[in-house]
């Protein structure tokens, strides 16, 4: 018996010895390629040779293709041009991202680019130090970094009027619906009220439809319900003054949208076991047409056709804006969104700049719009989006005069959660419109300062 | 069943067996459940493992698998992931063995308080352990040592968080070797060292292996402290490398079933040859309580 | 600070007189043991000091900590609802897996112990979970649990039976047994295994003779099995409990803590108050508070049972 052990151990030495060499081989042979490239590279430009070289660090959540191999051709193309840089990308899926860049940072370390979301979280980063201010790079030459984009994504990423980030895709939260699903109950048009909405999803419910999908076990999925329905009623009025203290998130706004909502969970229109469903079930459910609606960002047509059986997904599409609520400030076009972008560390050489300023260049965008990763942010870059889903969301996007950047990531880091966890119990139904809002208004006051 | 009954003695024993049987074979099914979903969604599209989990997969699509076998990436993260392994179990049995005989054989003032000391380890694991842990790499890092985004970084960190328990069990083996051969030993001029190194490792190695084999699933497994120490893709874990297919909006989860049950196979293997061992391992050399 | 009583050493080494022997030892102790304390005070040690630190600052990971606070962290969690419901939540996976988990995993081993052909097999397959990862039980049991009985395998076999189908991850007064399910599954197989290399102690003439006594296999079990068996039960009631209080993967990947808290651990409490909401000062000194209930588990736990066991010392 014991010798079983060591021959396996010695197998699994082997194995590993085996796997060393074959690995090192192969990565002497990518290293033999590259270096002939940065040989001519360097034959050509031999000015450029004499540049010391330049390491940047850049951390992205990108881990699916298209995005992931542009992201990749973008930064190999880059360092072909400037044989001195040498870019390091680590890829890592969104929850380890954050906990990664978490750790790193509370010992002040901190990558050159990395993915960001801009608002609250960013501004205590660079309250903290931790980023660079790019504001003169992006006013050089006139401002013509800055006049490329479009200036509500770019303000995002600043801070009183200094930026420390730029986007690179911008999208909106919306209902996606099912128009089989609507004709079979007999709806003929998209619901324009919030009265009109809980008609269409009682007449849903009367032809057995489900009306709505949704993954509440992720808590932002129904958070973005209770956010729309403030942002409908108190208008931009309500958050400002709420976000800056000089009001409260238990205003009448953010009551009456707790009311609003529960007068829809009220209804059952979710799918069963919605209390414990992820993200991708809500977008299985949606897809597979075992729901009529849900709310969701421009992610929407490429995850629910993913997540269904047939990987086609629902088959007529159409997206509405939120209804407006009668009485309330709020207008119809007014969206609720957010998107990614590339935030700028605080040791990042110049190099990691041009490299950012390259990234998000109008042939950059252009890619990013027509692989369908995103809908892109800088001028002239639309003509690449074809998606007609994507371009749906581009034109809510484009038409909305007040854009709210979504709850969860404009306010202070933990108020995406405290919000979350608070809206989270009028679905379960173990806290009323009144608690909730005072529950976010307790978080608020201790955070916001 | 006492003996006064006049059942015959064959039905006496068939029964109970039966019963015995049907019992362990219903844990076996439950056991196999999930598994065998898992290794369904592998050959499945990520649309029906969503849609219809459970179903057989009719026709088995493969692709998944021979994408994920395809990719260099994978072969590398197999072994990174065999290196991390042989080297955390190699060092935590090796650092183990030689600090619990010390405990267990060796008188010394302030031995109590030490021993004790390393018992704290069981209480501060470390996912709650991770913010000062990487604070400390990082600290090794400006003196000049690298540690963060180097293998030996995820194996350190590993063994030291595998230290109290180990030690723990590697003492009761060593106390139980009889001490007569000790005071032999000595008597015929054995130094410390040769009656470690000649007498006491050959007698624990059962005992040696079956706690390697047990730090060996742990160390496969982790996911938390490579994700924290590597930064560079090119020595990326298997556990790691689940994230490939988790976008920021939806994960592949047929990618994932493939991937999770390809990167499992190696330690399943493991486990068949040395299931005895770990047992008899485990009991080898071991005193009544 | 005695909780873990050496085994008896029987063995003086100061019989052994000449001088050079005892340098000789101090060389050894030395170097035998610094590896290991090295690794342990740079790793272990020192961070435990540094989460004490960190747990009396307003500290959100952002730069370094300034907002000294004192004890404000540590009331405000210990009048926390949410971390006494979590409490309570371990309290409750506790008492499962005491009355539930480890007499399962005990009859098993006594079932795949002895003389049963094939018991080899069975042993294997019951290890297998243990050797799979945290996070991929949690997706496969995810998938299970699903609502729907068209999707959830639980679910369907239920619908079956002619029961209504439970939303198990999603109904916030099963939830909790629900995860606990999982960590059976999971985690039933180790303490088998402790409680089989308890059992290969155990001289089976003493079973053989109870049994020409006229005892049954039941009578057996109770009377001379279960106590031999001890110092065994001991270590798994130990590892269990500790186990508990520290679990976190599953419950993370599975449910988050929901829905509404109610699958919340002390663990994913601090996972979610300390990164998810970037309170790190608040997060350390969840940790600390772990810490110091395990401490006194152990303590207590070692006051109550006294006698040591093979396989911790303890």
């Amino acid at each position: 018996m014991n010798r079983k052990i060591f021959v396996l151990l010695s197998v699994l030495l082997a194995a590993t010895f085996m796997l060393t060499a074959c690995g090192t081989a192969a990565a002497t042979e990518a290293a033999a390629e590259e270096p002939a490239m940065d040989d001519t590279a360097m034959e050509e430009a031999p000015a450029e040779a004499a540049a010391e070289p330049v390491t940047i660090t850049w951390w992205h959540i990108s881990t699916k293709d298209p995005a992931l191999s542009d992201w990749q051709k973008m930064a190999d193309d880059y360092m072909a041009d400037h044989p001195n840089v040498n870019i390091e990308i680590t890829v890592l899926e969104n929850e380890s991202f954050k906990t990664k860049l978490t750790t790193v940072m509370q010992s002040g370390e901190v990558p050159d680019i990395f993915q960001s979301w801009g608002g609250g979280t960013l501004k205590e980063q660079i309250d903290a130090g931790l980023l660079k201010d790019i504001t003169a790079d992006l006013d050089a030459d006139g401002g013509a970094w800055r006049d490329t984009f479009a200036p509500g994504a770019l303000a995002v990423f600043s801070s009183d009027g200094e930026n420390y980030g730029v986007p690179w895709d911008m999208g909106m939260v919306g209902w996606w619906y099912n128009k089989d699903l609507f004709t079979q109950a007999g709806i003929t048009d998209t619901p324009k009220t919030w009265a009109e909405f809980l008609t269409d999803v009682q007449l849903l419910k009367d032809a057995g439809i489900t009306p709505i999908a949704l993954g509440e076990g992720d808590s932002w999925t129904g958070m973005h319900i209770w956010s729309y329905l403030a942002t409908r009623i108190g208008g931009e009025a309500a958050f400002t003054a709420a976000a800056d203290r000089s009001g409260a998130f238990t205003d009448p706004a953010f009551v009456q949208a707790g009311v609003e909502l529960q007068n829809l969970i009220d209804m059952e229109p979710f799918q069963d076991g919605y209390l414990g469903a992820t993200h991708d079930e809500m977008q299985a459910t949606f897809g597979n047409g075992k729901a009529a609606m849900e709310l969701s960002g421009q992610w929407a047509p490429s995850v629910e056709a993913a997540n269904s059986a047939d990987g086609v997904g629902v088959a007529n599409l159409g997206m509405f804006n939120f209804p407006t609520v009668e009485g309330g400030a709020g207008a119809i076009t007014d969206v609720i969104g957010g998107g990614n972008g590339f935030a700028i560390g605080k040791d990042a050489e110049p190099e990691a700049i041009d490299f950012v300023k390259y990234l998000t260049n109008v042939q950059n965008q252009t890619i990013i719009g027509a692989s369908g990763t995103g809908i892109p942010v800088v001028k002239g870059a639309e003509v690449g989006l074809t998606d007609p889903n994507l371009l749906l969301v581009q034109q809510s996007f484009a038409a909305a005069k007040y854009f709210q950047l979504y709850y969860d990531q404009v306010l202070p880091s933990a108020m995406g959660g405290i919000i979350n966890d608070a809206v989270q119990k009028l679905y379960a139904g173990t806290a009323t419109a009144d608690d909730v809002a005072a529950e976010i208004e307790a978080g608020a006051q201790e955070q916001i300062k | 069943m006492g003996k006064y009954l006049t059942t015959p003695r064959w039905i006496q024993k068939v029964i109970p067996r039966i019963i015995i049987y049907v019992f362990l074979i219903s844990a076996t099914i439950m056991i196999f459940i999930p598994i065998v979903i898992l290794l369904f969604g592998s050959v499945k599209t990520t649309g029906q493992m969503y849609s219809h989990p459970y179903s057989i997969p009719n026709p088995p699509n493969w692709e998944n698998i021979l994408l994920i076998l395809s990719t260099p990436s994978f072969w590398n993260m197999l072994k990174n992931s065999l290196i991390v392994m042989v080297a955390t179990t190699g060092g935590t049995v090796s650092i183990c063995a030689l600090a619990a005989f010390v405990f267990a054989r060796m008188q010394f003032r302030g031995k109590n308080f030490l021993f004790n000391l390393f018992t704290i380890g069981l209480m501060f694991p470390i996912n709650v352990a991770i913010l000062p842990v990487y604070f400390v790499l990082r600290q090794l890092e400006l003196m000049g040592i690298p540690m963060i985004d180097q293998l030996w970084g995820v194996i350190l960190v590993q063994i030291a968080f595998q230290l109290s328990g180990n030690i723990m069990i590697l003492r009761g083996f060593f106390t139980a070797v009889p001490t007569d051969l000790q005071d032999v030993a000595y008597m015929d001029g054995c130094t410390n060292f040769d009656f470690f190194w000649r007498i006491m490792l050959p007698l624990v190695k059962p005992s040696l292996s079956a706690v390697g084999a047990l730090v060996m699933i742990a160390s496969w497994n982790d996911l938390l402290v490579p994700l924290i120490v590597l930064n560079s893709n090119q020595l990326w874990t298997l556990p790691l490398g689940t994230m490939q297919f988790q976008g920021q909006y939806g994960q592949d989860l047929a990618l994932v079933s493939a991937f999770v049950a390809l990167s499992a196979i190696p330690t399943i293997i493991f486990y068949f040859f040395a299931e005895r061992q770990i047992v008899s391992g485990l009991t080898a050399g071991a005193v009544k309580g | 600070m005695q909780f873990l009583p050496v085994a008896k050493q029987k063995l003086n080494l100061a019989k052994n007189t000449m001088n050079g022997r005892r340098t000789q030892d101090r060389i050894v102790i030395a170097l035998f043991l610094l590896p290991a304390l090295i690794l342990f005070l740079l790793f272990v040690i020192y961070p435990i000091f540094r989460s004490v630190y960190f747990s009396t600052f307003d500290w959100k990971g952002f730069g370094p900590a300034v907002d000294y606070i004192g004890l404000d962290n540590y009331k405000k969690i210990l009048t926390d609802e949410v971390f006494l419901k979590a409490i309570k939540n371990v309290l409750i996976i506790i008492t499962l897996s005491l009355g539930l988990q480890l007499p399962l995993a005990l009859i098993l081993a006594v079932l795949v112990g002895r003389d049963l052909p094939g018991r080899s097999l069975f042993r294997t397959i019951f290890f297998l979970p243990y050797v799979l990862s945290e996070v991929n039980t949690g997706i496969m049991w995810m998938l299970l649990y699903n609502a729907d009985p068209t999707r959830g395998f639980i679910n369907s076999i239920m619908v079956q039976l002619g029961f209504e189908p439970i939303a198990w991850l999603a109904d916030m007064n099963v939830v909790i047994f629900a995860i606990f399910i999982t960590l059976t599954w999971k985690y039933f197989g180790f303490h088998m295994l402790l409680y089989l290399t308890g059992l290969q102690n155990i001289p089976k003439e003493i079973e053989e003779a109870a049994r020409i006594d006229g005892a049954n296999s039941i009578q057996n079990f109770f009377y001379i099995t279960l106590p031999l068996l001890g110092s065994t039960i001991k270590t798994s009631v130990y590892m269990s409990v500790l186990g508990s209080i520290q679990q976190f993967v599953l419950v993370w990947v599975m449910t988050r803590g929901g829905p509404v808290n109610a699958s919340e651990t002390m663990a994913t409490y601090m996972y979610r108050f300390g990164f998810v909401r970037y309170q790190l000062g608040y997060g350390s000194a969840v940790a600390i508070i772990m810490f110091i209930l395990c401490m006194i588990f152990s303590l207590l736990y070692q006051a109550l049972t006294r006698k040591p066991d093979y396989i911790t010392g303890l």
